[in-house]
């Protein structure tokens, strides 16, 4: 320390040592946590794309209201291979329907984004149009509490902003929305 | 027995079979019908990152020519309108160096979060080059920066005072980020982000309305959300005060013209003055003594007030929360139940998992408080020390950890104006 | 020049101003009030439901849907335009205001005000010294009050508690007070009633009934009713002391429970599962509703014992609305207007008898005892929703015994009693709260308990009496065993009635046998203790009446029609279903 006063006489030259030492100072710790993070990334893909696992999600209706865009980037898919082509489907038609037509007092959809074509009988093709889906949820619900469960909800990516810290994940009462890496990019139920 | 074992063992078995299968079997076509091949809309791909490091260390480096080398305030205003349009307009905000510190930060304290490679580079570049040339990044690449930057048009400044006693609040605010992001409770920077519901053209409407305010504020003054809230902009504060190189209104000689004097937006230039307060110079040399006393008092005493609260903030998270909710109901059965809870139950939740959960929560809690604590503590003692100590100035100078380089004095300056 | 930037720049604020509060609203509304779950849409649509094939109806709701979609999609654009609109007018706001404080630089002013860098910094250290101060006092005060919230709502929870016991305490008390004026009552308005020849106007005047019947052998399946007043002889031919008597349409074995004015039962066969209603002072058959267009219900029906039949279930309610559930594993819920609520299937049972266990309901959720098979476990869903509220996996056998909800150690508790064990849960998350292992067999008997001791007892096994609050066994004893009938319990005696024609009072805390009848009629039938007595049916339809006291005969006598459910109560009135009718027996 006094071989320091020594070298150092005026209060400017002992101030920019002070300085140079503080630059050193936040150069390492600059670099330590650079160099730290880097040596546990490991090349491993970072965790970036928000998906749903369709097995855990309850269908509570909040993937409509609390996704930051005005049009939730929730959207209903649908597993064809899972699903049973029903005639009188719990996702496409309310509880307590009489006629099984696409009449809009019998659709569950609050949309009209799913469309029912025949296909041979007794089956019936559901599609969703996903330019109208809002994310809502009702016909997964039908569909999952008295179907196959081949409609769930899922984020679409190309839509999704990829917030930082997912809205949706925040409220989501089953803790079912987590961050995926870019090759399971898509949780489908039709893959499992 | 054996027999009545094996059954059971069937039995059970079948059912996990029923389970596993769908209620309504597989449809056989006959009818030839095929199954619809669906695509789903791409992600984001790799290329948008990598265009967005390039971006960055682009428009950081013109900054940098364009204050040091060109001296020019319109290079720097073009690249504010450059990165509002791409890192705001465009790519609507997400990731953001201010955001990235909480990925940082959990990346650090929880080895289960892959941290991707931009979002390090993010959050790491900035900081870069503010070691070596100052807030370049506040200056003209940040989008929320530079949307004040683009509406401030007139400074009607608060006084030298209070907004350097505001200063204090963004160290306030990182302290909490640090706390929550580390306890995986919530992102607070980027749920209280004012700007990126404008960016979006959506969102939370509060948040827009606060964003809006904001805007409205920076029109008259400079940069509100930079000085007085931004976390990320006083971890590069810090950087930046020891950095290589310094800002300089002019690179030649300061005549003390004192033009420059009322051009800075956000208070960063400092007049020429010597030290010639009435005080004596033991009464100076006694509060500096008790600053330095006061430093470790109140660092040691904000982490013990911030740990006593800690339960308290750990309503936060979200497990702690359920946790409240359930306990809750089940001392008040005819509660309605709320969605967390009627969840929680149909899960099949366990309450004692998550009691253990939660007791992990707090213990969390119980160390970050602390930690956050004597942070805040520690910047509010070492505030309190350097305004104690008293400097002497002959010419109008930058005071680099305030500065964001936006060139605004650079067209005051009589100097600038002559030729080399 | 200038004039023209200050006057642009001051109408585009103005407009955007105007613009944006618009936009706001605009927002809001298309958050809030979506237009396509509008109040209006979602009436007409349940209109609709009870109302089928009303074209004009149906010809509105499409025209409201077109409207209402159209109505959204624009709204949802007009949106987006006056977004970009508000976005493109800041900008020439920015510019025109740029252009007109271009001239303008922050000049000092002419006298350099010389700031004394110093005072600034002296100012800053106090501001920040008051703030640090004030955030700390703020600190403070909270934690003081967060201890004094503490403090106050645990001393809050110990009042509730309190009161909640001495609501307890002064409960039986009410309700025979409540009784009394209400028997009174409806005697007088009773006799009114016959003068006036039973009239629809004097009916529906009649009041309330208040002390209900939720579930199997009464509220709670405590096999114990507040009930007084009820008659104790009467004769289905004559008439004598019988206030109606009804046809059912199909059958089942099932008892009546009662809630308010609504009576339900239910009743099956091969082509329809149904829950009726009957009003209680008419018998009148108020509503039907049939369990059916269920996803996952078996397109055939189970193979069933004929003595079980697809309708052994009994129904449960907790008056407002009510659970029925079938053979099939269909359970479907109504309102009390008979409007079915939602219907779902739990998964067929696996039961070689056909599945009997009945229903419970506690608070908003239905319990299951859906021990079968293969697939052995307690389910309790929202009775307003259909959905899981919990379900809680058994390692028990096949059961065909009822829950009960017993008050054990001061809390509620679910008991269940199956094979091999007797155990009670929370009922409102299904945590085990304790399990004994004493039974086994075929349990169709269902647990019973009195002054917090929890009893079962199952042919081939044994009677047992456990501390309701420890799970410890107080006594067992095997003298005489139930197959089908259940135990009713007083906090002195534990009646029992058996297949092959005894019945008996053991003391309930000993388990001696106090006293025994040789009665040589089979009871399917459970005992029930209502106003002092012991009300038992034999299968043959055979009324005893006992003391619940002694356990002495008072009367006995031949009703006339098969008897296998156990009655239910209600002010002054019991009514009885047999394999073909249900009748209300009234003293007249």
């Amino acid at each position: 320390m006094n071989m320091d006063k020594d070298k150092l006489k005026s209060p400017m030259d002992r101030r920019n040592f002070l300085r140079t030492c503080g630059s050193l100072l936040a150069g390492g710790v600059a670099l330590a946590t650079g160099g730290i993070l880097a040596t546990k990334m490991k090349g491993e893909e970072g965790d970036v794309f928000w998906q749903i696992d369709p097995f855990a999600c309850t269908q509570c209706g909040r993937c409509e209201t609390d996704c930051v865009l005005p049009v939730s980037a929730v959207k209903c898919f649908h597993a064809n291979k899972v699903c049973g082509y029903c005639d009188l489907c719990g996702g496409y038609y309310r509880p307590s329907v009489k006629d099984l037509n696409t009449a809009a007092e019998n659709q569950m959809c609050p949309t009209g984004a799913i469309q029912r074509k025949f296909v041979e009988e007794p089956y019936f093709e559901y599609t969703i149009d996903e330019n109208l889906c809002n994310g809502c949820g009702k016909c997964v619900k039908g569909c999952t509490s008295f179907g196959n469960g081949s409609l769930f909800l899922q984020v679409q990516q190309d839509l999704c902003q990829q917030c930082n810290e997912c809205q949706i994940a925040r409220v989501c009462p089953s803790d079912a929305i987590k961050r995926v890496s870019y090759k399971d990019a898509y949780k489908l139920k039709d893959h499992a | 027995m054996r027999r009545r074992v094996f059954l059971s063992i069937f039995g059970i078995l079948s059912c996990l079979m029923v389970m596993a299968e769908a209620r309504f079997p597989k449809p056989d076509f006959t009818s030839g019908y095929e199954y619809p091949n669906i695509s789903h809309g791409v992600p984001m791909e790799q290329f948008w990152n990598v265009l967005d490091i390039v971006l960055l260390v682009g428009m950081m480096s013109l900054v940098v020519w364009a204050a040091y080398k060109k001296r020019s305030r319109a290079v720097i205003y073009s690249t504010s309108l450059v990165s509002v349009g791409y890192f705001g307009f465009f790519r609507s905000g997400c990731v953001c160096s201010v955001g990235s510190l909480q990925n940082v930060t959990l990346a650090l304290t929880d080895s289960d979060y892959h941290l991707p490679w931009y979002v390090l580079l993010i959050f790491l570049l900035p900081i870069v080059f503010a070691l070596l040339f100052g807030r370049v990044f506040c200056s003209g690449v940040c989008p929320l920066g530079a949307l004040q930057e683009l509406v401030n048009v007139r400074n009607f400044r608060l006084s030298r005072a209070v907004s350097s006693a505001l200063t204090t609040i963004p160290w306030i605010y990182l302290a909490f980020t640090i706390l929550y992001a580390a306890t995986r409770s919530q992102f607070l920077v980027c749920r209280l982000d004012p700007f990126i519901g404008i960016f979006r053209l959506g969102g939370d409407l509060g948040m827009i309305v606060f964003g809006v305010i904001l805007l409205i504020m920076s029109v008259f003054i400079g940069r509100p959300f930079c000085q007085f809230l931004c976390p990320y902009g006083a971890v590069l504060s810090v950087f930046s005060s020891l950095s290589w190189k310094k800002m300089e209104i002019t690179q030649k000689s300061c005549i003390n013209c004192a033009l420059c004097d009322k051009s800075c937006p956000v208070d960063a230039i400092h007049q020429p003055q010597s030290s010639k307060t009435k005080e004596s110079r033991s009464t100076g040399v006694r509060r500096i003594v008790l600053m330095s006393i006061l430093l470790p008092l109140f660092t040691i005493a904000c982490g013990i007030l911030l740990r006593q609260n800690s339960d308290a903030l750990s309503r936060a998270h979200k497990d702690v929360y359920l946790y409240e909710l359930v306990m809750a109901q089940q001392n008040n059965p005819d509660m309605d139940e709320c969605l967390e809870v009627e969840t929680f139950n149909a899960m099949g939740g366990n309450i004692d998992e998550l009691k253990a959960k939660v007791e992990k929560v707090r213990e969390d809690y119980a160390f970050y408080a602390t930690l956050a604590g004597c942070l805040m503590g520690f910047v509010i003692g070492f505030k309190l020390l350097k305004w104690s100590l008293k400097r002497s100035r002959k010419t109008y100078e930058i005071d680099s950890a305030r500065c964001t380089m936006c060139g605004k004095c650079f067209n005051y300056c009589p100097q600038n104006l002559t030729k080399k | 020049m200038k004039k023209l930037y200050r006057n642009i720049a001051l109408v585009t604020a103005i407009f955007m101003l105007a613009l944006g509060a618009m936009l706001a609203v605009s927002y809001y509304q298309m958050r809030q009030v979506s237009p396509l779950e509008s109040g209006v849409m979602q009436t007409l649509k349940e209109m609709n439901d009870s109302n089928a094939d009303n074209e004009s109806l149906q010809k509105q709701i499409r025209e409201l849907d077109l409207i209402s979609r159209k109505a959204y999609f624009v709204q949802e654009g007009q949106l987006k335009t006056g977004t970009y609109l508000l976005l493109g007018m800041a900008c020439v706001l920015i510019v025109c205001l740029n252009l007109y404080f271009k001239e303008s630089k922050n000049l000092p002013e002419k006298e350099l005000d010389p700031i004394d860098e110093w005072m600034s910094k002296t100012k800053a250290r106090k501001y920040l010294t008051i703030a640090s101060i004030a955030a700390l006092a703020l600190t403070i005060l909270f934690i003081l009050l967060q201890h004094f919230n503490v403090k106050g709502s645990s001393g809050a929870d110990d009042g509730t508690d309190s009161l909640a016991v001495a609501n307890e305490d002064m409960l039986p008390a009410d309700e025979s007070d409540a009784d009394a004026v209400v028997v009174a009552s409806s005697d007088s308005i009773a006799n009114d009633s016959v003068q006036a020849g039973a009239e629809d106007a004097a009916n529906d005047s009649l009041p309330i009934p208040k002390i209900t019947s939720k579930a199997f052998r009464g509220n709670n399946s405590s096999a114990t009713s507040s009930a007084r007043g009820i008659a104790t002889s009467w004769n289905l031919k004559s008439k004598k002391n019988i206030l109606w008597q009804s046809s059912i349409p199909k059958h089942g074995y099932n008892s009546p429970i009662i809630s308010g004015r609504n009576v339900f039962i239910t009743g099956a066969d091969n082509s329809a599962r149904e829950l009726y209603c009957y009003d209680v002072y008419t018998g009148e058959l108020k509503w039907t509703l049939k369990a059916n267009n269920i996803p996952g219900s078996p397109s055939t029906m189970p193979k069933v014992n004929a003595d079980t039949g697809l309708a052994a279930s009994t129904a449960a309610t907790n008056g407002e609305q009510v659970c029925a559930i079938f053979a099939t594993g269909d359970i479907i819920c109504a309102d009390m207007e008979g409007n079915r609520l939602w219907a779902k299937n739990i998964g067929l049972p696996d039961n070689h008898y056909g599945y009997a266990s009945s229903l419970l309901m506690y608070g908003n959720n239905v319990i299951i005892q859906y021990q079968n098979n293969g697939s052995s476990k307690i389910i309790a869903l929202n009775a307003k929703t259909g959905n899981q509220s919990w379900s809680k996996s058994t390692s028990d056998k096949i059961a065909w015994s009822s829950p009960i909800i017993a008050t054990l150690g001061g809390k509620s508790a679910l008991v269940v009693m199956g094979n091999p064990a007797i155990a009670a849960y929370n009922p409102s998350n299904g945590s085990e709260l304790w399990r004994v292992e004493c039974m086994s067999g075929e349990v169709g008997s269902s647990p019973t308990s009195a002054g917090g001791i929890v009893y079962g007892a199952s042919e081939y096994a044994k009677c047992i009496a456990i501390n309701g609050a420890t799970g410890e066994t107080l006594w067992e004893a095997s003298d005489y065993l139930p197959e089908c009938s259940s135990l009713a319990a007083t906090k002195n005696l534990v009646f029992c009635a058996t297949s092959y024609g005894m019945v008996c009072a053991y003391d309930a805390q000993t388990g001696e046998v106090k006293k025994e009848h040789d009665l040589s009629t089979p009871f399917y039938s459970s005992p029930v203790v209502a106003d002092g007595k012991v009300f038992l049916f034999s299968n043959s339809g055979k009324a005893y009446i006992f003391s619940s006291s002694t356990f002495d005969l008072i009367t006995s006598f031949d009703t006339g029609e098969k008897t296998f459910a156990t009655p239910a109560f209600t002010d002054g009135m019991m009514i009885v279903r047999t394999d073909k009718s249900i009748y209300c027996v009234k003293k007249n």
